[in-house]
Order: C-alpha cells, then structure tokens, then sequence
C-alpha cells in the first residue's frame, strides 16, 4: 500500500508544479517579456536608424558652407520683420533713385505660400511659408524702376512683385504703386 | 518404493501462487518510476522556466537601459534644426521656382514695340495660379502702328491672348487703346536670361495725356 502513495504523491506534485507554475510562468510573464523585449528590439533599431540618419544629415548640412546657410536664412527668415524689410525697402529705393512716397502692410495676410488662400487646398506643405502683402507708392524715373525692379528680385530676401502700376507724367518722372510679397518660414 | 506423483511429498501447503504477486510488485514499482520521472522533468522543467523567466527579465531590463539611453541621445533641438532647414529648403525652391521677374517684360517690351505705339498706363500682375496679366491703355501714331503692335505680340508669342479695345482716332489721327494680354511665364520667369534691359525709358505717359503730353518723355514719330 506505501509504495503506491509515494509514487501517486509525487505524480500528484509533479501535476500541481506543472499547472501552478510552470504553465502559467511560461504563457504569462515569459510571454509577455518576449513581447517587450521584440518591442525593445525594434525601438533599438529604430535608434541605430535614427542615429545613422542623423550623422548622415548633420554630414550633409556640414557640407553646405555655412555662408550659403546664413544666406538661406535670409533668404527665407523666420520671422517676419516687415520693418527691417521696409527699411531695407527705403534705402534700395533711395539708391535706385525712387522716391518713395509710401508704403504699408496689406490688410489681407495671404497664410499660405504655396498657394493661394482661395484655391482652398489645405496642406501643411502650404502652410510652412507665412506671407504678407506690402504696397508702396513710389515716384521715379523709368531708369530708377529698372533698377529697383533688378533689386527687388535679386534681392537676398525673397520679395515677388505681385503687382505693377505705372502712371505716366509730362515730366518723364512716372508714378508707380507695387505690391510686395514677403515670406518667412512659420 | 517410488511414490505416484499424487502424493504429496509433505504436509506443508505451498503457497497458492507466486506469479500474480510477482506481476503487482512489477506494476507498482513502474507505475513508481513513471511517477517519480514525471516529478523530475517538471521540477527541471519547473527549474528552467523560472531561470529563463530571469534572463528574459534581465534581458529586458538591460534593453530598458539602453533604450532610454538611446532617448537622452536624441537631441530634439538638432532634430528641431533638421526639420527647419528641409522645411527652409523645400520652400525656398518652390518659391524661387515661382519668384516673378517683370523686368524681363519691359526689356521685351521695350524691344518689341514699334516706336509708334506707347502706353501711358500699365498694369502688371501675378496671378496666384503663376499666371501674370497685364493691362494698359497707350496711344499709337495711327491703326497701321496699332497693327503692327497687335502683329508684332502675335509674332513674339510670350504676349498672349493680347486683345485691343477702346479703339478711339482722336483729332490728330493718332488712336488710342487700351489693352489686356496674358504672359507666358517665361517672360516674367526668374532665372531664364531675358534681353538687357535697355537704358530707354519706356514711353508711358499719364492716362489722359494728350499726345502733346507724351512729348516729354518720347515723342511719337
């Protein structure tokens, strides 16, 4: 009779072990840390990508002379600043030999660069350049517009001339209002 | 004397019988050795869980470790710069690729029109589909120079759709106009090498300028 107890004890234990640790450990936390180390894995290797593409990117930018770079930043600021610009404006007519009678923001703010308001196409491509209008009246000479023209689109901040009225005179001195468009980087 | 087989040789009974006992003490001892061989593979079993359940947890913390390593190596500044400058960039080229340039229209202008027709008024305008119109109203010497304007943009090209109206003869023969044309966008385009821009002033005068008045600046022919 003992010798049938022991063994049916231990088949009894070896059952008990199985069931209240063994399975549950394996289907339960070892599960759910080879769930996590995956995970870990993948966000590891999105690391090493991200930092490869980073030391490539900071390659690249360092290849770009920083000059050109600050020129870029000129080019397409990020801010504002219409009265640096309309300063800037002032002198260049003044070396064109323009007068500049006036000059001031438009009241309508286009938001989008890429393309007009009214097209209706949201993006957010098209809403990384902010623009604003600037109108200004000038008095000069068809030279002195030449080379104010040269000047505004050469100019090392992006200004487009939306608009051009000339009005003539007797005296060879013309009359001209332009709209400006400015952009900076939001 | 030999006695018969019949006859037992004692009065002692033998046992009943050895093999069936034999069979149960055999059955006993396997069902034993199964049982305790069950309980040793799961205690192993049981032992190699919980040791791979501590490596699996080692494991993952140490990944933990160098997972937020990897995170306080990330610079979100110098993310912050790289965004900056693809957006700086990207926007920059498709301004520039739209950037207008209408001193490439008044050299063509300049060169094109006939010394017989001038404008005393002239609007340029970008459209914001990247279409530029330009409308004015001038004074030619007489219809023949009217003509020849109309021919020499139709000639040219880059002033399309260019369309004469308020067509007036005034008292000296000369006859005013006023016109409304369409640009091809590399008339305006910046970057597209246009003609020098000639030093000639171009002959605008004020809107209601009497031909007398245009004298001052280009007196027609």
């Amino acid at each position: 009779m003992n010798n049938r107890i022991l063994p049916t004890l231990a088949l009894v234990v070896a059952v008990g072990i199985f069931f209240a640790y063994v399975n549950p450990t394996w289907s339960g936390s070892i599960a759910a840390a080879k769930v996590q180390i995956d995970d870990d894995n993948k966000a590891l290797e999105a690391a090493r990508d991200y930092e490869k593409r980073q030391h490539e990117l900071a390659s690249a930018r360092n290849a770009i002379d920083p000059a050109d770079l600050t020129r870029l930043v000129v080019f397409l600021p990020d801010s504002v600043d219409n009265v640096g610009l309309i300063l800037d404006l002032n002198a260049l007519t003044a070396r064109s030999g323009l007068s500049l009678a006036s000059i001031d923001v438009s009241a309508d703010t286009v938001s989008g660069a890429g393309a007009p308001a009214s097209e209706g196409l949201p993006s957010s491509e098209m809403d990384l350049a902010g623009s604003i209008d600037l109108s200004l009246s000038a008095i000069g000479t068809y030279a002195a517009l030449q080379t104010f023209l040269a000047g505004v689109e050469r100019s090392a901040r992006l200004l487009d001339v939306r608009e051009i009225v000339v009005n003539g005179s007797d005296t060879g001195v013309y009359t001209y209002q332009m709209t400006l468009r400015l952009y900076w980087l939001r | 004397m030999a006695l018969p087989p019949t006859i037992p040789t004692s009065f002692i009974p033998h046992a009943a019988s050895a093999a069936p006992r034999r069979f149960r003490s055999d059955l006993t001892g396997a069902f034993a050795y199964f049982a305790y061989g069950v309980l040793t593979i799961v205690v192993m079993l049981a032992l190699g869980v919980f040791s791979y359940d501590r490596i699996l947890a080692a494991s993952q913390t140490a990944k933990d470790k160098e997972i937020k390593k990897a995170q306080e190596n990330i610079d979100s500044a110098t993310v912050e710069q790289f965004v900056r400058l693809r957006d700086r960039l990207s926007e920059s080229e498709t301004l520039l690729a739209g950037h207008p340039a209408f001193s490439g229209f008044f050299a063509a202008l300049e060169k094109i029109l006939p010394a017989t027709v001038r404008f005393s008024t002239l609007r340029l305008s970008q459209g914001n589909a990247g279409t530029a119109t330009v409308e004015g109203s001038g004074i030619a010497k007489s219809f023949n120079a009217l003509a020849a304007a109309s021919d020499v943009f139709a000639k040219d090209g880059r002033i399309k759709n260019a369309v004469f109206s308020d067509i007036n003869v005034n008292k000296d023969s000369s006859v005013s106009f006023a016109l409304s044309a369409t640009l091809d966008p590399g008339l305006f385009a910046f970057g597209i090498p246009s003609p020098a821009a000639a030093n000639a002033p171009l002959a605008t005068s004020s809107a209601r300028a009497s031909p007398e008045a245009t004298q001052g600046t280009a007196p027609l022919p």
